[in-house]
């Protein structure tokens, strides 16, 4: 069975680049959020295998996203990603109850995958 | 009537009675013996009513009278002195009562007998005020600064960098599928065109923003006409000079007409705008007049805020004239040498 993602990216061109890139990868894109609060929301009501979060969202940052995900059962595996990147952002990401950091530039089903437990 | 003594030599009596800056002079017990005109207009005691009174009562604030007598008597009682013959500032009060910052010189003056201090006062509110507005226009610029850099960031961050992180994922699927599906891979590399196109494009209107190059290549003439041209609203220009000036006058020129035509786009409800930029002499004149609602102010949004400081930044100066229901005029007037 696939593994499902949740993309949660207030840039509408890069969900639709990073869904078409995960499904030619053989995963399967069951939701998109543009904003932290819905991807919240999201992240429990479709309850994926994997929530793909970008660190810079228009209401709060993808740490603290991924550390409400993780408060709130079934808390999915998180990836967070950005274009923006930073030596402490794996390890921030990781104190955010995250499985780790991936620059948009790297991004790949592949990617994602190595930092899944 | 002022209490200059009618022995002393009349050029002396001359310099008193001109003097800009107070004079006043005080006997060993604190009392006025000397007020000139220029002591009663900032302080607005007459020389008459200034006559013989303590000089602590007069223009030293409640709070350091005390300290003022105590230095004095710590002086007579052969103490060191601490503010004779050098400049300091302090707060001196006025009749009224309120306080200024005030600069003063006191003397001691060499006649025989009981000591005579002459005290040299200049009001510096002004200066103050002045060094104040400097302190936070800088501050303004600094931050206007930091501002359009963070800005620029997240202008390159939500634009370009996106259509070009979107255009690597894009080529990156388009290679693995090179092979197994051509007529996808066709798909996906017009999808790249049009991400690369939109990026360029992007990069352009920012690079533009930052400086615009046709400004630098040939003067306010073009730059005028293209700012017209993308203005939100029909813009005329009745003038625009075809000299190339300073490039911090055209700069700043073209950030006042820019603004405006925002401002004017954004705000005016305007039906057309006038655009008008002549040398006059050593003086740039930028005008920028729409048809709108009027009712704007300088010190209202940020954007005017920050015009002042530029235009100010280079000696300029910035009116703006906008009764309500009338329209609004900009009005720059930049020194661009002679």
């Amino acid at each position: 069975m696939a593994t499902t993602v949740l993309i949660v990216d207030d840039h509408s061109a890069f969900r639709s680049r990073a869904k078409r890139m995960l499904e030619a990868e053989g995963f399967e894109v069951v939701g998109e959020a543009g904003d932290g609060a819905s991807g919240v929301d999201a992240a429990q009501r479709l309850s994926p295998d994997v929530v793909l979060l970008d660190l810079q969202l228009p209401d709060i940052t993808g740490f603290e996203v991924a550390e409400a995900i993780a408060a709130r059962p079934p808390s999915p595996a998180v990836v967070i990603t950005s274009t923006r990147e930073s030596d402490d952002y794996d390890a921030r990401a990781r104190r955010s109850g995250a499985c780790g950091f991936v620059s948009k530039a790297e991004l790949s089903g592949a990617a994602i995958e190595e930092l899944l437990p | 009537m002022t209490i200059v003594d009618t022995d002393l030599p009349e050029r002396y009596r001359a310099l008193l009675l001109a003097a800009l800056d107070c004079v006043v002079t005080m006997d060993h017990r604190g009392s006025v013996v000397e007020w000139n005109p220029a002591a009663e207009r900032t302080f607005g005691w007459s020389a008459a009513e200034a006559a013989g009174r303590e000089m602590a009562e007069l223009i030293v604030p409640p709070s350091l009278r005390e300290r003022h007598r105590a230095g004095l008597a710590r002086y007579l009682a052969g103490g060191e002195p601490v503010v004779l013959d050098r400049r300091v500032e302090i707060t001196a009060m006025r009749r009224d009562g309120t306080e200024f910052p005030c600069e003063l010189t006191i003397t001691r003056s060499t006649q025989p007998g009981a000591p005579l201090f002459v005290g040299y006062l200049r009001d510096i509110t002004e200066r103050h005020t002045a060094e104040a507005e400097l302190h936070a226009s800088r501050a303004r610029i600094v931050t206007a600064a930091d501002d359009a850099r963070r800005r620029l960031e997240r202008d390159l961050h939500d634009g370009a960098q996106q259509h070009l992180v979107g255009l690597a994922m894009t080529l990156r699927l388009a290679r693995r599928k090179l092979f197994d599906d051509p007529a996808f891979v066709a798909e996906l590399l017009d999808e790249a065109i049009g991400d690369l196109s939109t990026a360029t494009g992007e990069l352009r209107e920012l690079a533009r923003g930052l400086h615009p190059a046709v400004l630098t290549e040939g003067g306010l003439q073009p730059a005028l006409t293209s700012l017209a041209k993308r203005a939100g609203v029909p813009v005329a220009i009745l003038a625009a000079p075809d000299e190339r000036l300073e490039p911090t006058v055209e700069i700043t020129a073209y950030f006042v007409v820019a603004e405006a035509l925002t401002n004017v786009a954004r705000y005016a409800e305007a039906s057309s705008a006038e655009v008008r930029v002549q040398r006059v002499g050593g003086v740039l004149h930028v005008e920028v007049r729409d048809d709108g609602r009027g009712g704007a102010e300088l010190g209202a949004g940020s954007g005017l805020r920050g015009l002042l400081d530029r235009v100010s930044a280079i000696g300029g100066t910035l009116f703006v004239e906008s009764p309500e229901g009338v329209g609004t005029l900009l009005r720059a007037e930049l020194p661009c040498g002679s």
